[in-house]
Order: C-alpha cells, then structure tokens, then sequence
C-alpha cells in the first residue's frame, strides 16, 4: 500500500510539473490553437458553452489528465479494480493541485495588473485567461482541480477495462496470425523471399519520386530537395560510420567543398569563372574525394573518440578558413558566394521539378553504389575493420586502403551533395556549413538505423522533413522535434529501420530482455 | 630450410621491453609450442611475426624470405595465419560471413570456396549447424573452432595459435588439440602458444619456455615434460 500510495504522488507530482511546464512557456495556448484548427472550429463558434479556443483547451488538458489516469493503471497492472481507481484519484489530485495552484496564483496576479510577460514572455494574459477556463481565479484553479481528478479518473478505470479484457492482446494476436496467414501462402512467401520483392517495392518508390514533385508545389519540392541531399550525405556517412566504424564529426567538411568548387566556378564573382554546370559537378565530387584521402593521413592511427574529436576539428577548420578574411579572395568570405551557376540542359533550364528530379537521380545512384559496395569485398573488409581492426589486419585486409576508401567514398557523396545544394540554393556562405550539419547527418543515419540504407532515408525524412511538418508549432517546432527524437530513440533504439544485423544486437544486448513484456 | 626461422628479435610496446632477443625455428611439417607464464611474451612473439607488432631489431624468415618489413596483410598472403588469443571472432557477422574474411587473402572461385568450406566442416561439424547464425551467439568452444576455421580458410602453411584452450571446458580442450593434430597431418606447420602447458606438450614435438621476453629453455617436447624445472613452474608438480 505504501508503495503504491508513493507511486501515486511520484506520478502526480511528475505530471504536474510537466502541465506546469507546458503552461509557463505558453504551450497550452499553442496546443489549443491547434486543436481548434485541427477540428476546424471557427473561433466564435461556441461547443458545450464554452468558446471554441477553451474547449480546445480543455481537450488538451483532459488528455494529459487522461494520460495520468492511463499510466497510473498501467503502473498497478495486476492490482484490484479499487487500488487502481484510488491511486489514480490521488495522482489526479496532486496533478490538479499543482495545476491549480499555479492557476490560482497566476490568476490572481493577473487580475491584479501584474504582466508577467515581462518574466516569462510567454505568459500573455490571454494564455492565463485560458488556463483558468475564462474563469475567476478561484473558480478556475477549483474547475482545474476536479477536471484533471476526473480525467485521471476515467483514464485509469477504461485502462483497467481494456487490460483486464486485454483488447490490445486479442488485437494484436489476431493481427499477428492473419499475417502468418498471409505468409504461409505459398506464392505470397516465394514472392517476399524473391529478389523480385525489393524490386516491386523499389519501382514503387521510384512511381512516386517521378509524380511528386509534378504535385508537391514549390515549397514541398524545396523541402524533399533538402530531404534528397540529406539522404546523399546520409548514405555516405553511413559508409564511413556504419560500415567501416569511424566516426567522422567533420562530415560537413566534404560537403563545404563540394558547395564551394561549384560556387567559386560557376558564379561571376569573385572569380568570374563562369563555367558550365556539367562540367563543375564531378570537379565537386573530385575535389571532395581528394580532402577525404588527404584527411586519412592524420587519423591512420586513430579510432573511436579521438578520431571523432580530429574530424570535429577539421569541420571547423573548413569552415573558419571559408570565412576568413585572409581568405576572401579566393573564397568570398563571410558574404559567402552568389549566383551559383545551376544547371542547364541544351537550354532547358532547370526548374523545381527538374532539379528534383535530378537530386532523386543522385540518391538512386547513391543507392546503388551503396548497395553494391555493401555486398562487396570491400564492404566486407570495411565490417570486420569496424568489429576488430588488429584481427581483420591478421585476416589479411589492408586496413589502410580501406580506410582511404571509406573516407573517399564518403566524402564523394557529401562532394555531390554540396555541389547540388549550392547550385540549388544559387548561393553557398559559412554558414551553410556549420557543424549542425554534421550533427544532422549523424542524427539521421542514427535515428535511421546505421547500415541500413532504407533506415537512412527514413532518418533523412525525419531530420530534415518532420521540422517542416512540425512548423505549425511555430516556436515550439525544436522542442516537439527534440521530444520526438528522445521518444524514437527510446521505442526503437536500434533506429526506425535497422539493418537486421544491429536489430538482432539491440535485441540480444544482454539486460534488455527485461524490459520486454 | 626452416619453416620460420626468427633469430634474436626485440620488440617492444613504447618503452616497454617486452622480447629481448627472442629466437626460435620451426621446422615443416612440425608443432612446435611456446610455453611460459603470464606476461612472458608468448603472445607478443606470435604478433612480431604475424608484422603487428614489427620488432625493432632482429630478423624474422619464412622459408627463406625476410618478413621483418612486410605488411601485415602481405605476411598472410604469403602463408601466415593466426589464431588470436580471445579467438578474435567478429562477433557481429555470421559464421558464414566470418569464414569468408578467413579467405579474404586468396579470393577463392566459388568452387574452391566450396571445397574449402567442405574440409572446414569435416573438421569442425558444428559449424556447419551454426553456418548462418551471427557468431557472438556461438558458445566459447564453438567460437574457438570458428576462429581456427577462419584461418584455415587462408590456406597457411604455417598456422600461429594463441591459447586455443583459454576459457574452454577440459573436454572441449582435448578435442581442440585433437584438432590441431588433424590440422598439422594434413600438412600445415603449427607453432603453438600455450599456458595449459602439459596438452600442449602432449602434441608437440618440440618446445621453448619463455620467461619475461627471453628463451630459458628449448628442447624436444619428451624431454621438456620431464625437465624438472618445467615440472615444477609449468606442470603443477611438487
């Protein structure tokens, strides 16, 4: 009993502070907005005699109440029905009394003329208002308190039903064996186990990379630009880190001279070389590629965190020395370069569309060389170099060849990435290539799934397509985007699609079959 | 001429002499092991000649040809494999995946991979059951056999062996030597390191005891297990 009575105030206490949180940077506004928009409510209309905004509100706040009650049950499973409707009351209480009581005092200061924007700037009186329900303080903080009691109330009693009745389980069972059913028809397993399945399923990628940015808009086709150059950067860093296990945190080194080989030579200024775009794009990758083998030189002997802070180092260097001013002749300095030559095709110049179309050309190709290094000698060489380097240098592989190879090839993607990106943008400066960029990529292949390559692009779409998505949050885009990426990481640590081989590892990792229920 | 012929090699880690003057020949055809207590060298020995640890002074010969500046990869090539100590499988990749890397220097034609697997597994049946499961699920005993199945695979004429009968049940340990005996008749030459010092002298012809980086004693393994002092620091006798 004791121990579920601290359950309870632990929870309670947990998600008052979380409500309160919410409330003080003035998300519970934003959220309200939202869900009045979401359910398309037109801000005079009134539903259940409240206005439309602080129904919305108490939708928002009814589902973290709920939430309480949810995952106060959850946390009794096995316990009798009124255990669990009691220690659910009593975190909906200290929820509620949190609540309210900041209600209340936030309430009362704001009746009495205090703005305490000039604190918390996000705290408009309007946000207060909200929170109170439109109420008197008192009345409000009161409304706050039974509401966020109640909530958790009904949270915990239908999450009792469902366990009890265990819904989810039948659900899940029944869901599970239809799929074997599925299966086990013959031609339906032929065909999965069958080369011809990634096949099918690449060309209906393929269908809808050629129709979506027919479609998509500017705008879009601008963001899934981003997306596709990312994913370029990600397939190649996956090389470098997944693959071969060097951790490279100057990734955006490769990128920058790649961006900087195709801006310096097709724009006007500063040197008026003003050459044609076909002919800079593999100049890009080049030049890349060169860094990449030069860069090997100083890390050869290193591994793990030391190459990883040499390689931070020199992301850094790159980009210092592109915005020196010693070097503003020959780079364009912090001003960065304009009217980057993009590219142009017997006079058809390159719309959205087409340049789309042509950073889809890239990744495929990316894609394809990925997939066949992979299943190469090479990339043989590259895992055993990243299980065990002094083994693999006794198995007979020539450890320092295939370093250069990983960071050349590595750095080549990141070439044609930066070479499609300035052209793109028409414009390349510093900091365009700040070590966020290398971050980003990391994160990507990471949240992905490293070494897998459909882990990559789902990385990509989350790092650099959900911001996008999410903007309708506005000020709270980075905080949504970061409690999404800690969420993900914790639901699927080995990434959202992993290579089966470091699923299998996050699987068997020993300590982890506990957490399995 | 000899098998491997190392002759007064010094190898050391930073400021730390680990070999002084280590000299030793193989001969073809022989198993010969390297027995001496922890810290010894026995291991450092093995690496100076398989070039990952280079030694600073002192030349190293296989069959005539100097190794002492040949890269590690190269040494393999030319017939060099090594068991490491710990077995030093990729624990990550299957057991498949791992006895290819075993190949790696030879780039063998689909039918000579075939043969070779096939060999590979009439020497160690287990294996086979386990061919396409992840290695780190392998039992310490079937890991040590995927580690000698590995090196097989590079066809070496001379095979280093670094404690094959570390962490191994005692049972497990006389079928791992009665492997390294079928190994060296089908004709591969075997020096091997050991601390479990009375098996390995059951199976070699000739041994060297090493104490801290030097050669105290050699002689044909026979004399070795009545040599009293062997008795008494290696053989556990009173």
């Amino acid at each position: 009993m004791k121990t579920q009575l601290k359950s309870s105030l632990n929870a309670g206490i947990t998600f008052g502070i979380v409500s309160l949180f919410l409330y003080l940077i003035g998300f519970t506004t934003t959220a309200s907005q939202i869900i009045q928009n979401l359910l398309k409510l037109k801000p005079a209309s009134t539903v259940l005699g409240m206005d439309s905004l602080t129904f919305s509100f108490a939708l928002f706040i009814g589902l973290i109440g709920l939430w309480a009650g949810v995952n106060q049950a959850r946390s009794q499973k096995g316990q009798p029905f009124g255990t669990v409707l009691l220690s659910a009351v009593l975190t909906g209480l200290v929820h509620g009394l949190i609540v309210a009581l900041a209600a209340y005092i936030t309430g009362s200061l704001n009746a009495s003329g205090v703005k305490m924007n000039t604190y918390l700037s996000q705290l408009l009186p309007a946000s207060v208002k909200l929170f109170l329900f439109n109420q008197t303080p008192v009345l409000g903080a009161l409304s706050q308190l039974a509401f966020l009691t109640l909530t958790a109330l009904v949270g915990a009693a239908v999450t009792y039903g469902l366990m009890v009745s265990n819904v989810f389980g039948k659900l899940a069972d029944a869901w599970r064996s239809m799929w074997k059913q599925v299966n086990a028809v013959p031609a339906i397993a032929k065909f999965r186990a069958s080369p011809y399945f990634s096949y099918v399923m690449y060309s209906l990628l393929l269908l809808v990379m050629v129709f979506v940015p027919l479609r998509a808009g500017q705008y879009w086709n601008y963001t899934l630009g981003t997306v596709g150059i990312y994913v370029l950067l990600g397939l190649g860093l996956n090389i470098v880190v997944g693959l071969a296990g060097l951790l490279n945190l100057g990734y955006v080194a490769f990128f920058a001279i790649g961006a900087y080989t195709v801006a310096l030579l097709t724009s006007p200024a500063p040197h008026g070389l003003v050459w044609n775009f076909w002919l800079v794009l593999p100049l890009g990758i080049l030049a890349a590629t060169l860094v990449g083998v030069l860069l090997v030189v100083p890390v050869l002997r290193m591994r793990g965190d030391y190459l990883a802070i040499v390689t931070l180092g020199f992301g850094e260097i790159i980009r210092i020395l592109s915005k020196s001013d010693a070097l503003t002749w020959l780079t364009g300095g912090p001003k960065g370069v304009n009217n980057v030559g993009g590219p142009v095709l017997f006079g058809w110049v390159f719309d959205d569309v087409s340049y789309l179309y042509l950073i889809f050309l890239s990744v495929l190709l990316a894609i394809f060389v990925t997939r066949r290094l992979q299943n190469s000698r090479v990339g043989r060489a590259w895992e055993s170099m990243r299980e065990d380097e002094t083994v693999s240098r006794a198995m007979g592989i020539n450890i320092l060849k295939h370093k250069v190879l990983a960071f050349a090839i590595g750095a080549a993607f990141a070439g044609l990435g930066g070479v499609l990106f300035a052209a793109r943008n028409q414009f390349t400066g510093p900091e365009d290539h700040n070590m966020m960029v290398s971050i980003n990529v990391l994160s990507a292949v990471i949240v992905g799934g490293m070494g897998s390559i459909p882990g990559v692009i789902a990385g990509a779409f989350v790092l650099k397509g959900l911001p996008e998505i999410l903007r309708e949050l506005e000020n709270y885009r980075v905080l949504a985007f970061a409690t999404l990426l800690v969420v993900m990481m914790l639901v699927r640590p080995a990434g959202i699609l992993p290579a089966s081989r470091r699923k299998f590892e996050h699987e068997n990792a020993p300590g982890n079959e506990g957490s399995k229920q | 001429m000899a098998m491997l012929e190392v002759s007064n090699i010094h190898t050391y880690y930073g400021n730390i002499h680990a070999l002084k003057g280590i000299s030793l020949t193989v001969e073809k055809g022989e198993i010969v092991t390297l027995i001496g207590a922890n810290g010894a060298g026995k291991t450092t020995t093995l690496s100076s000649i398989c070039g990952l640890t280079k030694p600073r002074q002192g030349t190293i010969s296989l069959e005539g040809r100097d190794l002492t500046s040949v890269k590690p990869h190269d040494i393999v090539t030319m017939g060099v494999s090594m068991v490491p100590e710990g077995r030093g499988i990729f624990a990550r990749l299957t057991v498949a995946e791992n006895l290819d890397l075993g190949a790696y220097s030879r780039t063998p034609n689909r039918q000579e991979a075939e043969k070779d697997l096939e060999e590979i597994f009439s020497l160690f049946p287990r294996l086979k059951e386990r061919y396409s499961q992840v290695a780190g699920t392998l039992s310490g005993g079937e890991q040590q056999m995927l580690a000698m199945g590995r090196a097989i695979m590079a066809h070496p004429r001379l095979l280093l062996l670094d404690e094959p009968s570390m962490g191994l049940a005692p049972i497990l340990v006389q079928s791992i030597f009665d492997i390294i005996k079928s190994i060296n008749q089908r004709g591969t030459t075997i020096l091997l390191v050991e601390q479990n010092a009375l098996m390995a002298l059951s199976i070699a012809s000739r041994g060297y005891v090493l104490q801290s980086g030097q050669i105290v004693l050699s002689d044909t393994a026979h004399n070795l297990r009545e040599n009293e002092m062997v008795q008494r620091a290696y053989l556990g006798a009173g």
